[in-house]
């Protein structure tokens, strides 16, 4: 029997006026491979950055091991979204990977020997340790995807957020990422991944979160990847919402009167 | 020899002061490029000439407060005056539908005309303290006082201490600030911060150049050291000694003729130290990548060349003569001969009275060249389904291009082929 690793209640993020996620409600269970769809500007990133206390949310919160992140923060593993990023900074593959355990060290503390054969040993995880001493700006996307994802294994969490990991990543990579997260997945960590291709989303999730700026559905892949629910998801009677949420931006209006 | 008088000058006795203004110039500029880096690092260039023309109305207001000019008080207006523009851009940001760059520009302006109107009118004031303030507007490095001095180089050693000790939480929000929020680096903490030393920083530096240079104090170094390195540490140490050296030779520059401005002199001596980075600097410069284009040519023309005097030895003719391969490659005699000079030194060939003669590890180049030439051709009709007789010509270019280690994934990819798509065997 599975626990809640992840809970939301009423979770609204604003980005001025406009709902990026409006009302979200979710329980998602521990030790699964769990995907996070919908179409583009649905709110998964926003979704993921609020678990990560990486936005604030607008009213609701999130709670991770039925506690507040900031108590639990060391068992979250964090993998940002690639694109969001100027890779053309002066560092190296080992210098991306050891942020891994500034958690941990914190901004002074200097990195030990232990911190070092972790780096490695996630560098070697995803295929990268041959390039430790490479500079990023010279990395190809989906070897760029492998150093973030070394970062977030150099943290050591039992949960992992991930970002997209499989946007824009040669087909090597991909499948590299798979066995990756089966492994995880055996060793009992729990994987949320923000995902957008819908041909492989069976195959690859245990449990699906899928959302259009609101949650349309949350449970086991194969109770909510039904053809009603996903043409609810992308289908066009949701661009109801979209108009909503474009009348509250242009004209200012507030989402709940108090 | 009339630069060995000024050198000299300028290190005795008598010129001490000067001695000191330079290297208090130095510091200042050093500082600059230290925490220039990181505004270059999070793209904010403009935020620094915003805040250097924010830093006027400041000067003005503690001046026209105090009716004295001490740097301390110039100081404090200058640094609150300048946090107050970085909170209102970052403000206006978050409330309004204003674009970045208008919120920049008007910020700029807005601060920089209320100051220019405070110093006109301090100006036309009584007071007999007033001469001099203009120099905000181009720095005045050669007249600063002795507590001048010792104030600004005091604060820029502290501040490049601060950030040696933050280097990490700094690098950190420089490169995925979503990600050091993720694992709870006190991000917004981080950011005030670089944003003090950077107030601070300019407040400082204005002195030396003015608040229209300033800019150009903060962001050059930084520009300039990024072609040189691609270590942040050593990125830092590289832009931190152009603004010192600049700091310098600018003093002494302006110094060494009469009426030559300094700031101005620090500018120009910065961008000649970028210039020269930008032109000159490995991998990313302007004339390592000349170079590399270069001996890309040297190796295409040697490598199509070998590969002509393999084929015609294969083809039985035992006499290869250079009228042979002019008739083929259509060189230049001159071109030619050059790149037969070439192939001989690094020993592929052998010239016997006229004759060109294969030498066996020129047998091992050319066959790899026609090996990689007709892997390309086979991928090419493999994965592309072109015909056969449209993949000759791209394989002429790529030939060059493929690397041992593409080599041997072509291999592996393709099967190890025994024939290309014309039935020509694969020499292996």
């Amino acid at each position: 029997m599975s626990n809640t690793i992840i809970e939301a209640h009423n979770l609204t993020v604003l980005y001025g006026r406009k709902p990026a996620l409006w009302n979200i409600d979710f329980e998602l269970p521990d030790k699964q491979v769990i995907g996070i769809m919908g179409p583009n500007g649905s709110g998964k990133s926003t979704l993921l950055k609020a678990i990560m206390g990486v936005v604030e949310p607008t009213s609701g919160f999130t709670k991770v091991y039925d506690d507040e992140l900031n108590n639990v923060r060391d068992k979250v593993s964090y993998v940002p979204q690639r694109q969001d990023i100027d890779w053309d900074f002066p560092a190296n593959v080992w210098d991306i990977v050891a942020m891994g355990r500034y958690q941990k060290r914190g901004l002074f503390k200097k990195l030990t020997t232990e911190d070092n054969e972790i780096v490695t040993d996630s560098l070697e995880k995803v295929n990268m340790l041959g390039y430790a001493k490479r500079q990023i700006s010279q990395l190809s996307g989906g070897q760029q995807q492998r150093v973030f994802l070394a970062r977030a294994i150099a943290q050591q969490g039992d949960l992992f957020l991930m970002d997209e990991p499989f946007a824009g990543v040669d087909i090597a990579t991909e499948e590299m990422i798979i066995s990756l997260l089966k492994t995880m997945k055996d060793a009992g960590k729990t994987l949320v991944i923000v995902h957008h291709d819908l041909h492989t989303a069976e195959s690859y999730f245990d449990h699906l979160v899928l959302l259009n700026t609101r949650l349309i559905a949350s449970g086991p892949t194969s109770e909510v990847f039904t053809d009603k629910i996903l043409t609810d998801t992308y289908g066009g009677r949701l661009t109801t919402i979209s108009k909503i949420s474009q009348e509250l931006e242009n004209k200012e209006f507030p989402i709940r009167h108090k | 020899m009339e630069i060995w008088g000024h050198i000299n000058t300028f290190f005795s006795a008598e010129n001490y002061t000067l001695f000191v203004v330079s290297i208090a110039s130095g510091i200042l500029c050093f500082a600059a490029g230290v925490v220039g880096t990181f505004t270059y690092l999070r793209k904010r260039a403009l935020i620094g000439d915003v805040i250097s023309h924010s830093v006027l109305p400041g000067v003005a207001i503690a001046f026209m407060l105090t009716g004295v000019k001490n740097p301390v008080y110039f100081l404090i207006g200058a640094i609150t005056s300048g946090l107050l523009s970085i909170w209102i851009v970052d403000y206006v940001q978050a409330k309004s539908k204003l674009k970045p760059d208008t919120i920049l520009a008007l910020t700029l302006s807005v601060f920089f005309g209320v100051g220019i109107v405070f110093l006109t009118d301090i100006q036309h004031s009584e007071n007999a303290a007033q001469s001099g303030l203009d120099s905000f507007l181009f720095g005045k490095a050669a007249s600063m006082g002795m507590l001048d001095i010792q104030l600004f180089s005091v604060i820029a050693i502290i501040n490049v201490v601060c950030i040696a000790i933050f280097l990490r939480g700094f690098s950190l929000i420089s490169f995925d600030e979503n990600y050091a929020k993720g694992i709870g680096i006190k991000v917004s903490f981080l950011k005030s911060f670089l944003a003090v030393l950077t107030v601070i920083t300019v407040a400082i530096g204005v002195q030396a150049v003015g608040v229209v240079l300033m800019a150009a104090l903060l962001i050059t170094p930084a520009a300039g050291a990024r072609f040189l390195t691609n270590d942040i540490k050593k990125m830092l140490l590289y832009a931190g000694s152009f603004g010192f050296a600049s700091g310098v030779i600018g003093v002494f520059i302006s110094y060494s003729g009469t009426g030559m401005p300094t700031g101005p002199w620090i500018v120009v001596v910065l961008s000649l130290f970028a210039l020269v980075a930008i032109i000159f600097g490995k991998e990313k410069g302007m004339y390592s990548r000349m170079k590399m284009r270069v001996s890309n040519n040297v190796k295409i023309n040697n490598e199509n060349v070998l590969k002509d005097i393999y084929k015609l030895a294969q083809d039985g003719e035992n006499t290869i003569t250079i009228n042979d391969l002019i008739e083929k490659e259509k060189y230049p005699p001159s071109k030619l001969k050059s790149i037969l000079k070439r192939l001989e030194r690094d020993r592929h060939i052998d010239q016997v009275r006229g004759f060109v003669i294969l030498s066996d590890n020129g047998r091992i180049a050319a066959r790899a060249v026609i090996r990689k030439h007709r892997l390309w051709e086979i991928y090419l009709s493999k994965y592309f389904q072109l015909e056969e007789d449209h993949v000759h010509d791209d394989a002429e270019g790529i030939e060059h291009v493929i690397t041992p280690e593409i080599e041997k994934h072509l291999i592996k990819l393709l099967d190890r082929p025994e024939t290309d798509p014309h039935q020509s065997e694969i020499p292996y």
